[in-house]
């Protein structure tokens, strides 16, 4: 009795899970894998244009295809891609529809980046983030990318050398926060600080350039070249070249990389910067202290490689630092964000006077007295110590 | 009483005739029951026979040993029946036969028995009791190498199918007079002769009771082979996992009786059962302890790992590619997708397909005649699964998980069955339910071996219930200075082994000349 | 008369109870109402929880050997007694179905959005009815492994994230009103350590009753620290996320990327979840079912398992209606709700059984 009880409960169970099918499975072939998702905002009819890149797998196969028989399918590179967009009124209704006109299931876990046009951006990208946080297909690690006009345009860049164009950009995101050039930023990061209140945003700016190709073919290319700056969800300004570094030098990001100065060029080795605030009567002062080692690589001058030459070096290295972190410090408190987290630090720091503060902030930030002390010490000198034509 | 069996209080009659009637009414008439009669004293008038079976006696002792001392010694027979010394039957025992095992027996029935396994019997006219003599001898196979269970570094014996000569086998590892192999007989038509062998004081004396008492509760006809006794006596007939070991060494066995354990042995079955059987034996290996020590632990890890490997890998292969692409990493991804374009099969439907086409190369690789063997595997592992990628039926990395799970399938013996019926379970459900459904179903059977016991000890200990000194030998193999005692889940009475400390060091005393010379 | 002949030694007994607090740890992130204060919320209620723990070890040890419902029958005479263990295990019956309904809200969530709940809930119930139907002892034997997997894997999770770490994200402290910061960290005393109330179902079978306490207060603290653990790396990676995202253990584990190869590793947290869920439920459902069993004098707890399940599952079907009042009432509804179990009931029954004067029980009693 016993035992037909038992067989009975399992033809129950196993039954229903047969007869229906399984609700979430899915075929991979079935799939279409967005590597990139754009947002572009119409500035004037309001309308949401989402621009999704998806991965064709069969051409992705190089060299590594099938073996044995004659006719290898090789992949296209240029093709690897495919670029579609679709337009509604807010973000889940252009994504549905074009899941309603797509013959594979959208797939958005391996989703490389999310590139916010320009217009997008200045508009407010609040709606896309609150999507984006609640649907758990989304993954904290996605890159944030502000595209210098319309997000669609980077996305359909295909430069031939990475099989996958969002793969490939999304890596050069990251070597050039590699090289401290410009900060990499993940939807994590983004969010945490716009929960912040204080602290701006920020997302690194994508541009196109065109160069000359194999063959003469004029052939584009995408290219960061800047830090766009929020407030709140809204872009509102942007940082150069010379201000992103100096941003990444005062909130410890600088890994590799190098400093030009006038006749010698040094390669970083290591880069510490801590922002210490003070509060002395409602008045903040913050002071950026900054350690770096380098080592010596290029050197235009003739003089003897003597530990004078190199004091100097670090004097003019640490000339150097601080103007960049001044220029992103002036240009931060232009556009009154707070790019650093300096609202941050102090919070840490003055609990109790806090609150008061962050009411103000809008009205403190931009008078904020920024002192940046600078220590640098050059270590290698490189393989010869003599300089090869003397004065 | 079933056909064949006969009154067991009958008694040998005086008369010879009468004797032999009811033997030859028991044994019947087939041509190797060979009945010789012969007269015994020198006056003649002693009838006498001698009753075996051919082929299962040695020839030689026979006709050397009992035929010719009986018809030879005539004189002295009929000298010491007019003297009346001894009976008859006590004087050939005593001093006429030059054989080694006689035995005195009164009833018919165990003189029919004996006859049946081999024993020569002696009756004669006047004697309510006949000698059975022990000249066994028969065709069998020498000791050979272990076809299962081989080893590189130790001992190439393995057990044949006498039991005699196993338990000599035994014997010659284990010298120690508190070894002892208590006999049965097991199954009404075989009447097979099951040994119980163990050590007295090392192996626990409840343990040796409970099998004794397992066995003779069996009643069954026929046993074939020690596999039977396993499924009469196992604790939990219904696991997929055993809970009695085997083993073909008497390397294996010997070690495993003086951890505290008792063996059975059957004659007729080249493998030795051995209880109480744990779940960290099936990893474990005589070479390891013939090997070095971390070489040792390193290799267990692999077969761990690897037997892990082959019960799951189908299932979460199948299940990342049906409910989980988003576990894979990207580029994986892209390739394993590219893979799948253009095939028909749902990714379940696939790895099943390609399992059971697995276990049916395996099968057939086994049963195939040696010479066709080796053809059918490679030919059949090679062309189908290339044939059947380039066919677009099946994708190639399917080919290459279903390939690592064959050969991983094969690290761990004793498991290679409920492995093989597991992993079926798994790629159902990977691809029923996703991972979700493989991790129901792993506690499942986690649960189910931790619910499992072998004659009274946990299948799964010393891991659970934790015994810290038994990790010695699970996951590690400490060196064998190390292990002073005995397995602490066996319960033996005499747990100490070997004394302590005795790792092997250089002699304290060098002498001064160092390395110069 | 005994429903269960199992024998656990004290360490078992330990591992079970780790296991039975990571339970729903994994989900209901303990302390989340406190933002990055969370680790001392944990704190502050592992001490209360520690407390908890004393009395209801106090009143096991003065009934060595004895359950529950065996305990309350002699303190309170077989009609009020067994009237307030009925209360009792209708208080494990619900927390089986509460973590039930956690449980497949998550996976519900992150993994299965399509497969429907009833379907998740019944295979899990049938996973633990199982093992429930095994007893006690197989459950211990189980948690061994299960618990180191799980914390091999929770040190695994914390090392690999560390370069995501900053834990100035912890800073300031005491960023929150001490008003909340006292009830988050009472609600974490409740849920999840105060729960272990429901191993005075258990603690009878424990092979040295002497060392139950200790085994339970091991338990209790290794579960608590390594609680506090997580709590400060879900901090340091997230920020003031970690207050907003539903999961934050499951999003940690997201972040890390090794090399761009091992990458997805929350797929272990989501092992973690389903393999602690199982225990917690398990426990919660063996005493329950066990408890039934007393109060009816049954000779076994056998045919009942089935039942219980079932009607556990269909109370996780429609306890609450929607995820958001999972939440609400589990930060606030539930710390008050436990109280009578946690400790009136032990607590209670502790004080009459002294004023009494009932004789200690040392020992199992046949």
């Amino acid at each position: 009795m016993k035992g037909k009880q038992g067989f009975v409960l399992i033809l129950l169970i196993i039954i229903p899970v047969f007869i229906s099918g399984c609700w979430d499975s899915i075929e991979l072939n079935k799939l279409s894998i967005i590597s990139g998702l754009g947002w572009d905002v119409d500035a004037d009819t309001g309308q949401v244009t989402l621009t999704f890149q998806s991965i064709i797998p069969s051409e992705t196969k190089g060299a590594a295809g099938s073996s044995g028989d004659g006719g290898q399918k090789r992949g296209n590179p240029l093709h690897t891609i495919q670029l579609d967009s679709s337009t509604g009124s807010s973000a889940y209704d252009a994504l549905n529809r074009y899941s309603q006109h797509s013959s594979r299931r959208t797939f958005y876990q391996h989703t490389q980046l999310y590139i916010l046009g320009r217009s997008a951006a200045e508009q407010g990208i609040y709606p896309f983030l609150d999507s984006i946080a609640r649907n758990p297909i989304n993954r904290p690690n996605v890159l944030m990318v502000v595209s210098e006009k319309k997000a669609r345009d980077i996305l359909s860049i295909q430069d031939g050398m990475e099989s996958i164009q969002a793969m490939g950009m999304a890596a050069e995101i990251k070597l050039s926060a590699e090289y401290s050039q410009y900060p990499v930023v993940t939807y994590l990061e983004f969010a945490q600080r716009l929960l912040s209140e204080t602290t701006a945003p920020l997302a690194p700016m994508v541009g196109i350039i065109e160069q000359a190709g194999p063959e003469g073919v004029r052939v584009k290319k995408t290219r960061i070249n800047g830090t766009a700056v929020f407030k709140g969800d809204k872009m509102i300004g942007h940082l150069n070249e010379e201000e992103s570094r100096g941003l990444l030098w005062a909130i410890n990001k600088i890994k590799k990389g190098f400093v030009i100065i006038p006749g010698a060029n040094l390669e970083i080795v290591t880069a510490k910067s801590k922002i210490i605030p003070e509060l002395q009567d409602e008045k903040i002062k913050i002071t950026i202290a900054i350690d770096e080692e380098s080592n010596l690589l290029e050197y235009d001058g003739h003089r003897e490689i003597s530990s004078d030459l190199l004091q100097d070096l670090e004097k003019g290295q640490a000339r150097e630092i601080e103007r960049q972190v001044m220029a992103a410090v002036e240009k931060s408190q232009a556009l009154n964000a707070d790019v650093f987290g300096f609202g941050d630090t102090v919070h840490r720091k003055y609990k109790k006077e806090w609150p008061v503060l962050k009411a103000r902030w809008e009205d403190i930030y931009p008078y904020i007295e920024v002192v940046v002390k600078v220590k640098t010490h050059v270590n290698e000198i490189g393989e010869i110590n003599k300089a090869l034509m003397r004065d | 009483m079933a056909a064949g069996q006969f009154n067991s209080s009958a008694s040998l009659s005086q008369n010879l005739e009468e004797n032999l009637r009811v033997l030859r009414e028991a044994l019947g008439s087939s041509s190797d029951v060979i009945v010789r009669d012969m007269k015994i004293s020198s006056d003649s008038n002693v009838d006498a026979a001698v009753i075996y079976i051919d082929g299962l006696v040695d020839r030689a002792l026979l006709n050397h040993d009992i035929l010719r001392p009986l018809m030879f010694n005539l004189q002295l027979i009929k000298d010491n029946l007019s003297h009346n010394h001894k009976s008859l039957i006590d004087y050939i025992k005593s001093s006429v036969l030059t054989v080694g095992q006689i035995t005195v027996v009164q009833d018919i029935d165990r003189v029919i028995a004996r006859v049946l396994t081999g024993h020569t019997a002696i009756l004669a006219e006047g004697a309510t009791r006949a000698l059975l003599i022990d000249a066994k001898g028969w065709e069998t196979r020498r000791i050979e190498e272990p076809k299962n269970e081989l080893s590189i570094r130790g001992s190439k014996e393995s057990f044949t199918e006498t039991l005699r000569t196993n338990t000599a086998l035994l014997r010659r590892k284990i010298r120690d007079p508190r070894l002892t192999f208590e006999s049965l007989q097991i199954g009404e038509q075989s009447k097979t002769d099951v040994s119980i062998a163990y050590v007295k004081g090392i192996t626990p004396e409840n343990l040796i009771e409970e099998i004794n008492q397992r066995l003779q509760r069996i009643d069954t006809d026929i046993i074939l082979d020690v596999s039977y006794l396993e499924q009469f006596i196992e604790d939990s007939p219904s696991s997929l996992f055993p809970t009695v070991g085997s083993s073909e060494r008497p390397d294996v066995v010997a070690a495993r009786i003086l951890e505290g354990r008792a063996a059975i042995l059957v004659d007729g079955s080249p493998m030795a059962l051995v209880v109480p059987f744990l779940f960290i034996e099936g990893f474990q290996n005589p070479d390891d302890y013939y090997a070095r020590p971390f070489f040792a632990a390193l290799v267990r890890w692999v077969r761990l790992l690897g037997y892990l490997l082959s019960i799951y890998l189908p299932g979460i292969f199948v299940s990342l590619k049906t409910f989980h692409p988003e576990l894979f990493p990207t580029q994986l991804l892209v390739s394993v997708a590219a893979a799948r374009e253009g095939l028909p099969l749902p990714v379940v439907l696939e790895a099943l397909l390609m399992l059971l086409l697995f276990e049916i190369l395996r099968e057939a690789g086994l049963r195939m005649p040696r010479s066709l063997g080796q053809a059918v595997s490679i030919v059949g592992a090679l062309v189908i699964g290339q044939a059947a990628v380039s066919a677009g039926l099946v994708g190639a990395p399917m080919v290459i998980v279903i390939a690592t799970t064959a050969i991983a399938s094969f690290l761990v013996i004793p498991f290679a069955e409920p492995g093989a019926l597991y992993r079926f379970i798994m790629t159902l459900a990977g691809g029923l339910l996703g991972l979700f459904g493989i991790v129901l179903v792993s506690i499942e059977m986690l649960s189910h071996l931790a619910s499992l016991r072998s004659l009274g000890v946990a299948y799964l200990s010393p891991v659970t219930p934790l015994n810290i000194r038994g990790l010695r030998d699970t996951f590690i193999r400490a060196p064998l200075w190390a292990m002073d005692s005995r397995p602490a889940s066996l319960d033996s009475p005499n747990t100490r082994r070997q004394s302590s400390g005795q790792m092997p060091r250089p002699p304290k005393s060098s002498s001064q000349q160092g390395d110069t010379q | 008369m005994s429903l269960e002949n199992g024998k656990i030694s004290s360490f078992q007994l330990s591992v079970l109870i780790i296991g039975f607090i990571f339970g729903a740890s994994v989900i209901i992130a303990p302390g989340q109402g406190a933002g990055h204060d969370a680790w001392m919320a944990i704190a502050l209620g592992l001490t209360e929880g520690l407390l908890i723990a004393w009395i209801f070890t106090a009143l096991a040890r003065h009934f060595k050997g004895k359950t529950l419902v065996e305990i309350n029958s002699l303190v309170y005479g077989k009609i009020l007694g067994n009237f307030i263990s009925v209360l009792f295990i209708w208080y494990l019956f619900h927390l089986g179905a509460l973590v039930l309904n956690n449980y497949s809200r998550f996976l519900e969530l992150e993994l299965y959005p399509a497969t429907p709940k009833t379907l998740t809930l019944i295979l899990i119930m049938l996973v633990c009815a199982s093992s429930v139907r095994r007893g006690i002892e197989v459950l211990a034997r189980c948690s061994l492994i299960l618990v180191t997997l799980t914390i091999l894997m929770a040190i695994f999770d914390t090392l690999l994230v560390v370069p995501h770490m900053d834990l100035h994200n912890l800073l300031p402290i005491l960023d929150i009103p001490i008003g909340k910061l006292l009830w988050t960290s009472h609600a974490t005393a409740i849920f999840p350590f105060g729960d272990a109330v429901a191993f005075l179902m258990v603690l009878a079978f424990v092979n040295k009753p002497e060392k139950g306490r200790s085994a339970v207060f091991k338990g209790v603290l290794i579960a608590g620290l390594v609680l506090i653990g997580v709590a400060v790396r879900n901090a340091a990676v997230l920020g003031q996320m970690n207050a907003i995202y539903t999961y934050p253990t499951y999003i940690t584990a997201q972040v890390i990327d090794v090399g761009d190869v091992l990458t997805r590793v929350e797929v272990l947290v989501a092992i973690n979840l389903i393999t602690m869920g199982f225990f917690k439920i398990s426990v919660a459902y063996y005493g329950a079912v066990l408890g039934l069993a007393q109060v009816f004098n049954l000779r076994s707890y056998r045919p009942i398992i089935l039942p219980i399940g079932i009607l556990m599952v269909i109370l996780a079907l429609t306890n609450v209606s929607n995820t958001a009042e999972m939440f609400d009432f589990a930060n606030n509804g539930y710390p008050i709700y436990t109280i009578p179990f946690q400790i009136a009931i032990p607590l209670i029954t502790l004080l009459v059984a002294k004023l009494r004067k009932l004789p200690q029980i040392g020992g199992d009693q046949a």
